[in-house]
């Protein structure tokens, strides 16, 4: 943080400046956050509840209400304080952050005691003891340990253990997942040959699904903490004081064996002994930029190979429906509409989960890459649909008369007349769609494709810069986009017939 | 050479033609004059197809379409673009395409629609260009000409087609006074070549110079027709008379 400050200089660093003070929350500068809890009578712990089986997870039967072994944790943790807990929630690979900037006093989800961790928060003693498990389909032989998944696609939730090890580990092609549910559904998609995750989660989600079967032993046991910010020492204490009483008096092995979670590896946690954090440098990627600008620009490749493609067939389909819909015969005509309005009326997120996972379901398999062209490509062909008709619209009917008045049929009016003047009109709103998904496209980073932006949120979760990769990741997205505004503007001075 | 026969248009329930008969020998130019909304462009507009009438018959040289609605066939739609063919029509507003040259806009229906070769074409378009006189302003787009020279390029780019006959729905009405000349100038020209040409107008001098035959329209009607001295000199209705006494003195 100091070193992105230093770094700058003039504006700049007085921007980054004024930025890292809006960024920084009060409560870090509150000394006892202990005292905050008590006299608040809240304890607020940050979770993610979406898939979040069988940690903390809204009851199926009742949605409204919470359920999970750390639900039941985190109530026995604020009882012992002396108050009620309060869960927030929060998206899994951005806890950490998250905490950070002061949004609930701890984390109670799953998160592993890591030295990359403890870089980042203090880490209570642990209180489960988890293992990897490897997921395959019950109608294949799947690789039984880790050696097995040297050349297999392997899929992880983001940013977990397994993620880690499998990186670390190398020759293993990983697709990581934002939640749970997905992961299970591209394995059984037949995307990925194999899910490699925290046994907890395997025993809810996988042990009873008929299609998957566990194999092989679980292996590479972590564990699992709280964790609170660093400056919270009394918080910290009274939590690993509380852990101590719950291992002693039985309290965690009632909870966990209520889950169906309780193995005879944890017996292991009574006698954990901390072992003590290197401390690490913390990371300017702007200074060391030619680490990290190469993996930044390996993502904007994808990125953008996704948004021409992806705006290639919007331009295209654009053209047919907005055709169909002007010219066509009457029911070809409400088709298109109810297409255009269909489709601009949905959200572009439940469009690519649709095409992505829901496709599959009956029969029709896309890889990422092909969903994420098709969904930004449908999506996108709606709003070119309307552009052209604004376009071919505003084209003056005389032209039209002037034209049949020559003898010229419909389509020959159309092709040479409507059309070579419409264009004209419809480039400065195409190319600001162009432009738009440039961005957008980092939508697909929820289908498993790794563009830029998902590049982005990896690197700054494990750096902590998230300044620096940020103005590196912005001004890469305006360097592509600032072009084609201006090939746009060439393009559209070019056809300017009018000038005088 | 034109035969219409008993021609009806309504929008909705106004109607704007009742039953109009018209016709009209080769080489005849005739000028269709009366007031505003009296139905004149409406009938120039329904000749060559751009309104469809609601009934009656419209023949140019050897093409005849009965009215009734939209062609339904093929061969109805057909027979619609021949009848267009043979008239080339000339609007208020020009009409010129602003994507193209002057030379493109007189050359794209000629390779369009009959496939001549560019350079057939463009021959045949220099050659119009000069006719009207602007065998310079080849290469100009639309807006770089002024309304006059958008008028005579408009005339040029319907000749092309070589129609039987020239429509002029109020070729001068949107001209400055001092741009109407040039673009009467080359009417006048084409009448005396022996162009079969219907005018809608209110240039009465030049109703009065060029007309064979003036119709005056009225209601929907053809409420008088007559040579123009006729017409001018000695109206047999009254509204013939209060229109001219109000055109003239304009």
């Amino acid at each position: 943080m100091s070193n992105a400050v230093r770094l700058s200089r003039g504006t700049l660093s007085f921007l980054v400046f004024v930025l890292l003070l809006a960024s920084r929350p009060t409560p870090g500068f509150c000394a006892d956050q202990l005292q905050t809890i008590l006299s608040r009578g809240e304890l607020l712990w940050g979770a993610d509840a979406e898939g979040g089986a069988p940690y903390v997870y809204p009851d199926p039967q009742k949605p409204e209400q919470l359920v999970g072994f750390e639900f039941d944790l985190a109530n026995a943790l604020a009882a012992h304080l002396g108050v009620k807990a309060k869960m927030v929630q929060n998206q899994w690979d951005q806890l950490l952050p998250a905490l950070d900037r002061g949004n609930f006093d701890v984390i109670l989800n799953g998160l592993e005691i890591t030295d990359d961790n403890r870089q980042h928060a203090a880490m209570s003693r642990p209180y489960y003891i988890y293992a990897q498990q490897i997921v395959t389909r019950t109608d294949t032989a799947g690789p039984s340990n880790l050696d097995g998944l040297k050349g297999k696609t392997v899929g992880v939730l983001a940013s977990s253990g397994a993620q880690r090890l499998l990186q670390r580990f190398g020759g293993v092609d990983v697709k990581s997942y934002p939640g749970n549910v997905e992961s299970f559904l591209d394995l059984k998609a037949r995307r990925i040959d194999v899910v490699v995750l925290d046994l907890p989660i395997a025993l809810y989600y996988a042990k009873p699904d008929p299609a998957l079967k566990f194999s092989g032993e679980p292996f590479s046991p972590g564990y699992y903490g709280i964790a609170v910010r660093k400056e919270d020492v009394t918080l910290l204490a009274a939590i690993n004081n509380a852990l101590e009483q719950f291992i002693r008096d039985g309290t965690l092995e009632r909870i966990y064996r209520r889950h169906g979670l309780w193995d005879e590896r944890q017996a292991a946690l009574a006698n954990y002994q901390p072992d003590t954090v290197v401390q690490r440098k913390s990371i300017s990627t702007l200074r060391e930029w030619p680490r990290y600008l190469p993996l930044l620009l390996r993502g904007a490749v994808t990125t953008v190979e996704l948004s021409l493609l992806g705006m290639a067939l919007a331009v295209v389909i654009g053209m047919v429906v907005v055709l169909a819909r002007l010219y066509g015969p009457a029911p070809v005509r409400w088709l298109a509409q109810a297409y255009v309005e269909v489709v601009r009326g949905t959200p572009l997120l439940i469009q690519l989960f649709l095409i992505y996972y829901g496709l599959p379901q009956i029969g029709l398999r896309l890889n990422a890459f092909l969903a994420g062209i098709l969904g930004l490509g449908l999506n996108y062909a709606a709003s070119e649909a309307e552009n052209y008709r604004a376009g071919i619209q505003s084209i003056p009917k005389g032209q039209t008369e002037a034209a049949l008045a020559l003898g010229m049929t419909r389509g020959q009016i159309l092709r040479r007349i409507v059309l070579p003047q419409a264009l004209r009109v419809v480039i400065p709103p195409v190319t600001n769609d162009f432009i738009a998904m440039f961005k957008d496209s980092s939508i697909v980073s929820v289908i498993t494709m790794v563009e830029l932006t998902k590049v982005y949120g990896e690197l700054a979760t494990s750096t902590y810069d998230y300044i620096g990769l940020g103005l590196m990741t912005a001004g890469i997205y305006f360097a592509l986009s600032y072009p084609a505004s201006i090939f746009a503007g060439r393009l559209e001075k070019r056809l300017a017939y009018d000038r005088r | 050479m034109i035969v219409v026969e008993k021609l009806v248009k309504s929008y909705n329930t106004n109607r704007v033609l009742h039953g109009v008969d018209h016709s009209q020998r080769r080489g005849e130019a005739v000028v269709l004059i009366g007031p505003s909304g009296c139905g004149k462009s409406t009938f120039l507009r329904c000749l060559n197809q751009l309104e469809i009438a609601d009934a009656g018959r419209i023949t140019i040289g050897d093409v005849t379409v009965v009215g009734g609605g939209p062609p339904r066939s093929a061969e109805e739609r057909e027979r619609q673009r021949c009848l267009r063919l043979r008239a080339g029509m000339v609007f208020q507003s020009f009409n010129l395409f602003p994507h193209l040259t002057v030379l493109q806009n007189i050359s794209e229906a000629p390779r369009v629609v009959k496939g001549l070769s560019r350079s057939q074409a463009e021959a045949a378009a220099g050659v119009l260009l000069a006719k009207v006189g602007l065998e310079n302003k080849a290469d100009a787009y639309p807006a770089q000409l002024s309304g006059g020279q958008q008028q005579r390029v408009a005339i040029a780019r319907a000749l092309a087609m070589e129609p039987e006959v020239m429509l002029f729905d109020e070729p001068t009405s949107a001209l400055d006074p001092e741009l109407r000349d040039e673009v009467l100038r080359v009417m006048r020209q084409l009448a005396e070549e022996g162009m079969t040409m219907i005018v809608v107008t209110h240039e009465m001098q030049f109703a009065r110079d060029m007309a064979d035959m003036i119709l005056f329209f009225e209601g929907g009607r053809v409420l008088e027709c007559g040579s123009p001295e006729q017409i001018f000199t000695a109206p047999i209705h009254e509204r013939t008379r209060e229109f001219l006494r109000s055109a003239t003195t304009r």
